[in-house]
């Protein structure tokens, strides 16, 4: 189970947190503003008071050991800041998500070693233009990929034992096996660019290639689970 | 019966399509302001002018050549039909003695053709006295041969330019708005040289060897010193003469000073009027053009990207910072309050644009111009944004076609990173079109290769292409399963090989660019191939 801590209760953060799937992750707010974990306990989180400028603080919550993921998400650019740094020298895997209110910031997370950068404007900016761009696509994702139907994307690793290693992509079929749509393939030990699975049926499966899939939950865990059966062949 | 003939004739023209049509036409080339034929005949007239001007200097003191001559005639013919149409245009005689007719029929008394033409008269000559008009036949009047002696009047031709050029127009305009300012100045101006010139004359006359001859040469002296020119050809030669202009130097500093600062305030004033009349003339080349209120942070990402993707649009907010940053970016803005009507129809929501975004900061002013924006134009496409969750619901009211809550989005996309976040990333790169991937619909249309084509025959495997699933609203697909409900029609997720195509269908497709647009025009061709086939 993926352990979480988020800090700082606002608008954004409530959204996020209650959107996180809870039987795989384990959320912990945190805030130093009393009122905020007063109001995070009302709306049903594990929430408590910390102060994040204490290292030893930090520690003690898991940072550095058992949380994988940071959402840092105050309302200051540089309280984010602060903390991105502090939690990074803690922890160099850490995968730390920070947001951003001024775009100035944004350069400044990424240094402080953020591996991800959230700027509502403009994600806001660039979700109305798509409206008016694509409203086709753009409804579609918002109603079942980032909407409460069961259509979802998700990502596969493929292990070193697993059965799918050395097979060819075309034999993977996913959509007549599993009612999958295979999107395209990423090893990001090699680079971040993902390879499209139409282009590249000929291309082999290597272990640590991250596959990327669309489909409903029910396939998507019958998949997973067949993936660490080694017995299973497609 | 000639008063009954003209009525029954000016009857004939006012029903006459063809009449109204060829009028129409003149105004639009001559008068409409807006229009596109009266810029390009402003500047074809602009060029007459200057090529008649030059004529004149090139031939100075000499007789026209035969080119010259022949150049002449038909920049002269040119100026006379213009002021001929200009006049036809000015008002309707016709309607001015229907007019007269029917009020006489109304009131059982005769008809009085006579007085009905002369008011038409009137009206005609209301126009001949008009400056502008006054400015053209002085332009013509002197080519005329008996007339040659008002040669000096072809400096005219160059006042005809205030008719076509909008920037002199201006310069007018801006001169008649501080009338009473210049006025007044002007008055005292006129009191201080008389007093200056008086005095001069008073003072230098008499004196042996002086340079004032007459009261005209002291009004002369007092005028270039005044201007602060001075010539130095009369200067005075007594103590109280001197005393005289160093007063009227000191006085000419300030009158000078004070006409610049008139003039100053006159344009600053008639800036903003000016910005706006250029935002509507912009206004009016584009077709298809989207009207963005607020230009905060998300007005500043959405105009980012349409700009990129070379889409018109124009951006109203009430805050002068927002507005100059939008100005240095050479985007259309205006300056004003958007959720006034007056304003929101000054940027065209009648007239071209296609979606309205309301996404200031405040959810209250968010409602009001969404509800302006219904309230003047039913058809178009309004996208609110909304701050606080409560007033998504007041949003839709309001009558917003879509709602956006920035910190849900923003949220969203945090909880699905935080999920998968190689696969969310690039899910939004193809989404956000970074990557060389994209996702794209294409439409089936009637009588298209892909109507009643069955997914399994479609070779998108072979053009390097992905199906997502269809889109489609056909009761008639509602039998196959892995179906989602999207608004009004049903998403089908990878369908099955048997799943049958039907017009009206759209195909969400995965692939490269060039690839989806290559595919999508060659089902494209061949329908049309089977349309002129058929």
């Amino acid at each position: 189970m993926k352990e979480i801590a988020v800090f700082g209760y606002n608008r954004l953060s409530f959204e996020a947190i209650s959107r996180i799937d809870t039987d795989a992750h384990q959320i912990r707010v945190f805030d130093h503003n009393p009122a905020q974990v007063d109001l995070a306990c009302d709306n049903g989180f594990s929430a408590s008071t910390l102060d994040f400028r204490n290292d030893e603080d930090l520690k003690t919550i898991g940072i550095g050991s058992s949380v994988n993921t940071l959402l840092c998400c105050f309302e200051d650019d540089s309280e984010n800041v602060f903390l991105t740094l502090s939690a990074r020298a803690l922890d160099k895997e850490l995968q730390i998500i920070a947001i951003i209110d001024s775009p100035d910031a944004a350069e400044k997370l990424i240094a402080a070693g953020a591996n991800k950068i959230i700027d509502p404007y403009q994600i806001c900016g660039r979700k109305i233009h798509d409206m008016l761009k694509r409203p086709e696509i753009n409804d579609l994702f918002d109603h079942t990929v980032f909407g409460r139907n069961d259509l979802h994307i998700a990502e596969v690793v493929v292990s070193e034992t697993s059965f799918l290693r050395d097979i060819f992509v075309s034999q993977l079929e996913l959509n007549t096996h599993y009612n999958l749509i295979l999107i395209g393939i990423i090893n990001k030990q090699i680079s971040d660019q993902m390879h499209f699975v139409a282009e590249e049926d000929d291309r082999r499966l290597n272990s640590g290639d991250i596959l990327v899939i669309l489909g409903p939950s029910r396939e998507i865990r019958a998949f997973k689970k067949d993936m660490n059966d080694e017995l299973c062949k497609i | 019966m000639l008063s009954r003939f003209i009525v029954y004739f000016c009857y004939h023209i006012k029903s006459s399509q063809h009449y109204k049509k060829i009028k129409y036409y003149f105004w639009n080339l001559l008068e409409n302001e807006n229009s596109k034929s009266k810029s390009y005949f402003d500047l074809l007239m602009i060029g007459l002018i200057f090529l008649s001007i030059f004529l004149q200097f090139y031939y100075a003191g000499h007789e026209f050549s035969f080119l010259g001559n022949i150049i002449e005639s038909v920049i002269l013919i040119i100026f006379i039909v213009e002021y001929i149409l200009r006049l036809w245009v000015y008002s309707d005689t016709h309607e001015i003695i229907l007019a007269q007719y029917e009020k006489s029929l109304y009131l059982k008394i005769q008809f009085n053709i006579r007085k009905a033409f002369k008011l038409a008269l009137a009206k005609k000559i209301t126009y001949v006295l008009s400056p502008y008009a006054i400015i053209d036949i002085l332009a013509i009047l002197p080519s005329y041969r008996p007339l040659r002696i008002l040669r000096i009047f072809l400096i005219f031709r160059l006042f005809k330019l205030f008719r076509y050029s909008n920037s002199i127009k201006l310069y007018a305009e801006v001169l008649a708005s501080k009338r009473f300012e210049l006025l007044t100045l002007l008055m005292f101006t006129g009191f201080f040289l008389l007093i200056a010139s008086v005095s001069m004359y008073i003072f230098e006359y008499p004196e042996a060897g002086s340079d004032i001859h007459n009261l005209f040469e002291a009004f002369y002296w007092a005028i270039v010193t005044l201007a602060s020119v001075g010539y130095g050809d009369i200067t005075p030669h007594t103590l109280s003469g001197r005393i005289v202009a160093m007063i009227l130097i000191f006085t000419s500093v300030g009158i000078l000073a004070f006409f610049t600062s008139i003039l100053i305030s006159a344009f600053n004033e008639k800036m903003p009027e000016l910005r706006e009349n250029k935002i509507s003339t912009d206004l009016e080349r584009y077709h298809k053009f989207i009207i963005i209120c607020g230009f905060g942070r998300v007005g500043q990402e959405i105009a980012k990207q349409l700009s990129k993707d070379k889409q018109n649009f124009i951006v109203i907010d009430k805050d002068l910072n927002n507005i100059n940053i939008a100005r240095k970016l050479k985007y259309l803005a205006i300056h004003n309050d958007a959720s006034r009507n007056d304003v929101l129809l000054n940027a065209g929501i009648n007239r071209g644009a296609t979606a309205i975004l309301c996404i200031t900061g405040d959810d209250v002013v968010n409602v009001y111009i969404t509800l302006t924006g219904r309230h003047l134009n039913k058809d178009i496409h309004i996208i609110s944004r909304a701050n606080r969750h409560e007033n998504q619901n007041k949003l839709y009211q309001a009558g917003a076609d879509n709602v956006i809550l920035p910190f849900e989005v923003a949220g969203l996309l945090a909880a699905e990173f935080m999920g998968q976040p190689v696969a969310f990333e690039a899910i939004s790169g193809i989404l956000q079109e970074q990557s060389d991937i994209v996702m794209e619909t294409v439409p089936v249309t009637e009588k298209s290769p892909l109507d009643n084509l069955q997914i399994g025959l479609l070779d998108l495997q072979q053009r390097k292409l992905s199906l997502l699933g269809v889109i489609s609203a056909n009761p008639i697909h509602l039998k196959h399963k892995n179906k989602y409900r999207v608004k009004q029609q049903h998403f089908y997720f990878n369908p099955e090989p048997n799943f049958i195509l039907r017009h009206g269908d759209i195909l969400v497709i995965l692939g490269r660019k060039y690839g989806i647009s290559h595919f999508r025009n060659q089902m494209e061709q061949q329908r049309l191939r089977t349309k002129v086939a058929t």
